[in-house]
């Protein structure tokens, strides 16, 4: 199981910025200077705790809040049918 | 010497090669040792040696590459989304290599085209055409892991994606290809 702290600190770490600028209403897309890293960061991401996303979950996934209740969720999810 | 038009279109496979390497590069460095990670390797290798032979290409007809802000990768992210996992990003790109294959196939024909063009073409047809065969077994590899309906239905996705970004964004494509052929 983690938490959404455990998600911020892998997003601070992946992203080598300080947890700080990780406010929950933080949008992803200024967080990265491109697209194409945002995708590589949801598949770490996704690898680290075990999730596993499809486009259509990250639809309306704008924020670093949205993100991290998402993946905690989802963790939570597949603990349970464990 | 190249006209407007085919230094130009050379540009821009040139940028859509490079945005491809950085992108599989990056991929290819974060992922977990497989069989995926060994092939996107070469094709990340791949990608950044097209780069390099369409500015030698360029370089040796006398030209520089224009500086393009744009490429095909993002007229495929603007049209289907962002990938959120790695056969999303397999299927996409699927369908995308064989539109670059296409691409490059119907340049090739132009009965003008100068001989340095249409060698770097087909040289770099060769690899698209192994990208796409590894692509479509590593997605075969991944239906116990996604399901084949749902990997089937993704492909079906992108596809619908392509034709959109084939009639909008790649008609200056086909305007530059036109005025070769003239």
């Amino acid at each position: 199981m983690f938490d959404k702290d455990a998600v911020k600190e892998k997003i601070a770490s992946f992203l080598k910025q300080p947890i700080s600028r990780l406010q929950d209403d933080a949008l992803l897309t200024n967080l990265v200077v491109e697209s194409f890293i945002l995708v590589e960061m949801i598949i770490e991401l996704q690898d680290d705790f075990g999730v596993q996303l499809v486009q259509e979950d990250m639809r309306d996934v704008k924020t670093v809040g949205q993100l991290t209740e998402l993946l905690v969720s989802r963790g939570k999810a597949a603990a349970s049918h464990a | 010497m190249l006209d407007e038009n085919e230094l130009w279109l050379l540009s821009f496979y040139r940028s859509s090669e490079i945005s491809g390497s950085l992108f599989f590069g990056r991929l290819a460095r974060s992922m977990k040792p497989s069989a995926i990670q060994a092939d996107m390797t070469k094709h990340f290798s791949d990608e950044a040696q097209h780069a390099w032979f369409w500015t030698s290409c360029i370089d040796s007809l006398g030209a520089k590459p224009i500086k393009l802000s744009s490429a095909y990768q993002d007229q495929y992210l603007t049209a289907a989304g962002a990938p959120s996992n790695m056969m999303e990003i397999l299927a996409i790109t699927q369908i995308f290599e064989k539109r670059v294959v296409n691409q490059y196939a119907r340049h090739s024909q132009i009965p003008t085209i100068h001989p340095t063009v249409r060698e770097t073409l087909s040289r770099i047809m060769v690899d698209e055409k192994w990208h796409i065969q590894w692509i479509h077994e590593a997605l075969q590899a991944m239906e116990p892991q996604y399901g084949k309906d749902l990997i089937t239905q993704t492909l079906k996705r992108f596809w619908e994606a392509d034709r959109e970004v084939y009639l909008k964004t790649t008609q200056e494509h086909e305007q530059r290809l036109t005025h070769l052929v003239r």
